[in-house]
């Protein structure tokens, strides 16, 4: 057997005998080199409650190459690309060692949804929403997280009369914008999805809003 | 730190600690003052250790960019003829060492592990040749296994170290014993598998793994040491072993190679082509046997590290 596959099979069985962490490591296909793994949103932070996956692939020259992984449920991040679940981890990349092991490695992406690193992002336009108002990114991520990843959705925000899981997903909460914002754009003329978008780019959030006039926007939004 | 009285090295931020990391086929010449015409500098003396250090890289993997991680012993007089069209200096340092009776080199890949990769080769090779094996090899199997203890110590996990340790464990003991299909260790066979990628890199990883244990172990000896290579900022030491110990490709510099030295009792020279005097080649010894073994013997070239055969 070579080293690659005996030290995989030594981590999965590891990893499933360990009942004290909730790390989980699936098999998505017959090889034992393609894998999925899964944790919990950590405790006290917009993450909480969700289940997030993450694709990971062995390399030919595991364990001396790092690990590829990214995530399979969206994540609203500023070290994970909103769109395609790429990571900007160092362990991921030219701080590997050998040492560490798929349970590790998800246990330390657990930590970087604990702890994100705004000034090195992978998706720059959630940094910057992260940096301009943490409440308003806060309560994007929690929608993120209630919708992608199965998570209880705000706190205390509920009594409307209908079950969230029956509503149409909310676009201009998915994309950490304010209704009212939106509804003015759109007042003017312009489609929901477009004013979202310009909105989204122009980071629209907080106290940029009053730096962004509205001619500004507009002249964004006829481009 | 312990190395030689006459010949102190330089303090740890001056040498190749402030050097960017080594990779596999890096820039050769970038930012480097070199002569358009033959690739070298006009005047080394005048080079940063920095470019230094590229103006070797680029030497090593321009020329040979599938070098094997670790190869045959080749007469010094090749790497001086590498020099003859550019630096007087080196080749004045390299005829000096051939004067000392190093007659010949054995080169390793420029991939960052090359000083761990240099020393466990050079460690394995000397119990084949050892005048009495059998307690050359009890001795060196002892000394191995009292490093199990300092891994597991430090917290790293049995399923990671297990199989770098029976990587090279299993060398040694078969310098003794015949393997599977009868065989005992020889030169050859330990040079093929100091080739294969995933026995060799077993190893490499092994070293770093008791590297970091000895640093983590006796903070109070290394941790006016531990700098950070580019900002030069002091490090706590679990953080400066998963940086640049643990972490692969990541070149030793003077604290690592105590460390080493010291977990596994080893004496080793290095000896220091630089170019930066041109009468003789300065060693940096590190002496942590209990005995008077003799050194194994280290080439340093800015940013890397060679095995030098033959001596004094």
């Amino acid at each position: 057997m070579d080293a690659r596959l005996r030290r995989v099979n030594k981590e999965i069985a590891d990893c499933k005998n360990d009942k004290t962490s909730n790390i989980k490591i699936d098999l998505i296909d017959d090889s034992p080199f393609h894998l999925k793994g899964s944790f919990p949103g950590p405790e006290g932070t917009p993450y909480q409650g969700g289940t997030f996956e993450v694709d990971i692939v062995i390399p030919e020259s595991y364990p001396f190459q790092p690990v590829k992984m990214k995530f399979i449920t969206k994540v609203y991040h500023p070290n994970i690309s909103s769109a395609s679940g790429a990571i900007c981890l160092d362990i991921l990349k030219d701080a590997w060692s050998p040492v560490l092991t798929l349970k590790s490695t998800l246990i330390s992406l657990q930590s970087l949804l604990c702890s994100p690193e705004p000034n090195d992002p992978q998706d720059a336009e959630v940094a910057k929403h992260y940096t301009t108002s943490k409440s308003s990114f806060d309560d994007t991520a929690v929608y993120w997280t209630q919708i992608y990843a199965g998570g209880p959705g705000p706190q205390g925000k509920k009594g409307k009369g209908t079950t969230m899981g029956k509503e149409p997903r909310d676009e201009i909460a998915i994309a950490g914008l304010e209704r009212a914002h939106v509804e003015q754009f759109e007042a003017l003329g312009f489609e929901r999805s477009k004013v979202i978008d310009v909105l989204r780019r122009l980071n629209y959030r907080g106290p940029n809003v009053a730096k962004l006039s509205e001619d500004r926007v507009v002249e964004e939004l006829l481009k | 730190m312990n190395t030689s009285p006459t010949k102190p090295p330089p303090a740890p931020k001056t040498k190749p600690a402030s050097l960017p990391d080594v990779e596999d086929g890096d820039s050769f010449g970038q930012g480097s003052a070199v002569d358009e015409h033959t690739g070298f500098p006009t005047d080394i003396a005048s080079l940063t250790p920095a470019q230094l250090y590229e103006l070797n890289l680029g030497l090593f993997n321009e020329s040979l960019p599938d070098r094997p991680l670790i190869d045959e012993i080749a007469p010094i007089s090749e790497l001086r003829a590498e020099y003859e069209n550019g630096s007087p200096s080196f080749v004045q340092q390299i005829s000096w060492l051939e004067g000392q009776g190093f007659h010949s080199i054995r080169r390793t890949r420029g991939d960052g592990d090359c000083f761990y990769r240099s020393t466990a080769f050079a460690f394995v090779e000397r119990l084949i040749h050892a005048p009495n094996p059998d307690s050359s090899v009890q001795h060196a199997l002892s000394t191995l296994e009292a490093t199990l203890p300092m891994l597991k110590e430090v917290g790293f996990e049995k399923l990671v170290y297990d199989d770098f340790y029976e990587a090279l464990v299993s060398l040694v003991q078969n310098v003794l014993t015949p393997d599977d299909i009868g065989m005992k260790l020889n030169p050859v066979r330990l040079l093929e598998a100091f080739q294969k990628p995933e026995i060799s890199n077993s190893i490499v990883v092994y070293l770093r793994l008791v590297t970091s244990a000895q640093i983590r172990l006796s903070p109070f000896d290394f941790r006016d040491f531990l700098f950070h290579p580019e900002t030069a900022e002091q490090m706590d030491p679990t953080l400066f072993c998963e940086h640049f110990v643990e972490a692969t490709g990541k070149e030793a510099d003077h604290v690592q190679m105590t460390a080493l030295c010291r977990a596994l009792r080893l004496n080793v020279d290095v000896a220091y082509l630089d170019g930066r005097r041109n009468d003789a080649v300065d060693f940096v010894q590190f002496r942590e046997a209990k005995d008077q073994t003799k050194p194994l013997v280290l080439l340093y070239r800015p940013g890397h590290y060679d095995i030098l055969v033959g001596g004094r």
